[in-house]
């Protein structure tokens, strides 16, 4: 793990209307390590993924990406699909896939070069065209093979175990190529021994594919074997940072997921 | 009452009221200025022969066709899994034969020399004359509304617009219009194909990009205001466009390369291989695109905008470039027609024609080359058929009566058309699957 800042969210708050998603929240991010954003339901942490991948506009506050293409630049104001190609993929909390295409072509879309226009391409098929069709069928290819989907190619999406879809999720969102990849509850309804498969995943798209990972999960036991850094909010608002032991022993962590007779007077 | 004699008695309703509704629709008209049970009144007690064996009145007929239905129903219901295993292998058996690629190669050879071979059999002039203007342009601006609607799944209700615009700028081009051809110039038909083209997409992609931004079905609405704008520009502006005469005067396509030279005259048989050029290059180029990155592309936007974003694809681009097609294919249309009719007038494009083309893409089944294909032809011979013929006492204005029928019918055994793409039809499937017995959601739209 390297010490440069890959995401700084700085300040931001989030408000439809009058409800306050996100209130003057800040996380930094390195480039290479695995953090993990954990807090009760409601607390803005799927608005926070929104934020940095331009879903959502924040109405205060900036945020900075510095991927290795490009100097740093905010991401505030960007178009989504701009945002992921500069190198920010995501999953989703309900997984998104395109049910109707095949586990290949799921993620032949995500290595695809979406820059150009492609119909003129597309109708003469010069050799750069085909060029780009055998560059993102290796991609794909080898996707398939790092979530351990190969076999399953040409099956349709949504035919899939439950398990297999976050895996081909992760598998898509890999084919961007990007820096940076953010993980809405990957393991929301899984079994345990899927969980125990994505945990090591996880872990191996870090260290094999060099890809930061951004992890929103509320299964505790995945987080803490997982995450080098938590970041913990509750109520829009960060309550907490720091390491998996610091945060356990985290007063107002506890209090957070538990409750407690003085949140009432504080709050 | 038991269940299985109450679903009986239900079936049996069901088929008394849908023979009652055919008797009304192939009835006698009421008519204006005669009361309106007339033909109601007709549609029952007209006196006809029940098959030829004896006299009766219509209600005894359609009574006993629909108990006839009901007795089939009844019977399918209840012998349905042997029926369907019975028919298993003969229903399986086209998909079988054409997974095969040479199988399939073969079957186009033959559509091909078929095709090629039509003029040699059909004699009367009439009937080429309708095969061409009724069909083989219906095909191509199906095929290029099958990209907006069926890859991109963009409701585009003002096709005809785009085909208006390629139509008048060929009379605007060639000079026959009251307007003069630009620059006083008067160029030969042919030539104004990369234009009519040309000029169609620019609309389409002025027209794209401020409404394709919004979701949802704003689009519909814009382009059904701008085929209605179209439609009443070329039908009032006579100092323009000729108003509703239009122009009687296009000159008849003309192609000359300098050491070959061939002119289009009356005969249709040239025309025919014209349009038959034409449709071949469009299957060709559509299937292309389907299976194209943008192809790809565009099946992710239309089955999850917000996934398709994430992985970067930008949504407006390629909805304003499937338009941009779609508008492209329609102002081609219009060329061709312009040059095939020789004649161009505002009841050619008129807002029916955006319904038209519609109902083929739909029919034929949304997002599938062929299927468009093949649904223009039959839906095209049918439509001309009948309004030459009138057999059975068909009226022409009952024409959308029996499309919207046979809509809903379509709509409830076969929603993907009668040759559905293959994706198209696994959306279908999943929406059904994800949805089951939660209404709610079907009805309010709630995603799964």
């Amino acid at each position: 793990m390297s010490s440069e800042i890959l995401i700084n969210v700085e300040n931001i708050t989030l408000r439809f209307g009058g409800v306050v998603s996100l209130r003057d929240v800040s996380l930094n991010m390195r480039r290479g390590e695995i953090l993990a954003v954990i807090g009760p339901n409601g607390a803005g942490k799927t608005s926070l993924f929104n934020s940095i991948t331009g879903v959502y506009q924040p109405q205060e506050g900036t945020i900075t990406f510095s991927s290795s293409k490009a100097p740093p630049l905010s991401v505030i104001g960007k178009k989504t699909h701009r945002i992921a190609q500069l190198g920010v993929s995501r999953t989703f909390q309900a997984s998104r896939l395109f049910s109707a295409l095949t586990v290949f072509e799921n993620v032949k879309i995500g290595a695809e070069d979406h820059t150009g226009i492609g119909v003129a391409g597309a109708l003469v098929k010069g050799p750069r065209t085909r060029r780009g069709e055998h560059a993102s069928d290796r991609v794909a290819i080898e996707m398939l093979k790092f979530v351990g989907l190969f076999g399953e190619a040409n099956t349709i999406a949504s035919q899939l175990s439950y398990g297999a879809r976050r895996r081909l999720e992760i598998a898509r969102a890999l084919a961007t190529d990007p820096q940076v990849i953010l993980l809405d509850e990957p393991a929301a309804g899984t079994n345990p021994s899927e969980k125990l498969e994505l945990t090591t995943l996880i872990r191996r798209v870090r260290d094999e594919r060099e890809v930061s990972v951004l992890l929103i999960e509320h299964d505790m036991k995945l987080v803490m074997s997982l995450a080098e850094r938590i970041f913990v909010l509750n109520f829009g608002s960060v309550i907490a940072e720091g390491t998996p032991e610091e945060i356990r022993a985290n007063q107002a962590v506890i209090d957070a997921y538990l409750g407690t007779a003085t949140e009432e007077t504080s709050a | 009452m038991s269940l299985v004699t109450r679903s009986a008695l239900k079936r049996l309703l069901v088929s008394l009221a849908v023979g009652a509704l055919v008797a009304v629709m192939t009835g006698a008209p009421g008519g204006y200025g005669v009361p309106a049970y007339t033909g109601v009144h007709g549609s029952f007690f007209e006196h006809v022969s029940y098959f030829g064996l004896f006299r009766t009145q219509r209600w005894f007929l359609f009574l006993t066709l629909a108990v006839l239905a009901w007795l089939l129903l009844s019977f399918y219901k209840a012998h349905a899994h042997v029926v369907q295993r019975r028919l298993e292998p003969v229903t399986i058996l086209p998909s079988r034969l054409m997974a095969r690629r040479t199988n399939r190669w073969v079957l186009i050879a033959v559509v091909v020399v078929v095709t090629l071979f039509i003029p040699k059999f059909v004699h009367q002039q009439f009937w080429m004359y309708l095969i061409v203007e009724q069909i083989g342009v219906w095909i191509l601006l199906a095929l290029g509304l099958n990209v907006v609607v069926g890859f991109a799944g963009l409701l585009d209700l003002g096709f005809a617009a785009f085909y208006a615009i390629g139509a008048y700028s060929t009379a605007w081009f060639t000079g026959v219009l009251p307007t003069p051809a630009p620059f006083n110039h008067p160029i030969p038909t042919l030539w104004c194909i990369p234009i009519g083209v040309a000029l169609a997409m620019i609309f389409g992609i002025i027209l794209g990009i401020p409404t394709l931004r919004l979701r949802g079905d704003y689009l519909a609405i814009v382009t059904l205001g701008f085929a209605l704008i179209i439609d009443d520009f070329v039908g009032t502006q006579s100092g323009v466009t000729g108003g509703g005469e239009g122009s009687l005067t296009v000159p008849k396509f003309d192609l000359n390369a300098g050491f070959f030279h061939y002119r289009w005259g009356i005969s249709p048989t040239p025309y025919y291989y014209l349009c038959f050029i034409f449709v071949v290059i469009f299957l060709v180029a559509f299937t292309a695109l389907e299976y194209s990155r943008v192809g790809r592309a565009w099946v992710a936007i239309r089955e999850d905008e917000v996934a398709a974003e994430s992985i970067g694809i930008n949504p407006l681009k390629y909805k304003v470039s499937a338009f941009a097609v779609g508008a492209a294919s329609g102002g081609f249309g219009g060329v061709l027609t312009a040059g095939l009719i020789g004649n161009i007038n505002p009841t050619l494009f008129q807002y029916q024609v955006s319904v038209n083309v519609l109902i083929l893409v739909i029919f034929g089944g949304m997002g599938s080359i062929w299927g468009v294909a093949i649904g223009a032809i039959i839906v095209q011979f049918v439509t001309s058929y009948l309004d030459n013929y009138q057999p059975w006492g068909y009226q022409l204005n009952d024409l959308y009566m029996y499309i919207g029928a046979l809509l809903i019918i379509m709509m409830i055994f076969r929603p993907a058309g009668i040759l559905p793409s293959r994706r198209r039809q696994r959306e279908i499937h999943d929406f059904e699957t994800a949805h089951e017995g939660h209404l709610d959601e079907v009805l309010t739209g709630d995603e799964p």
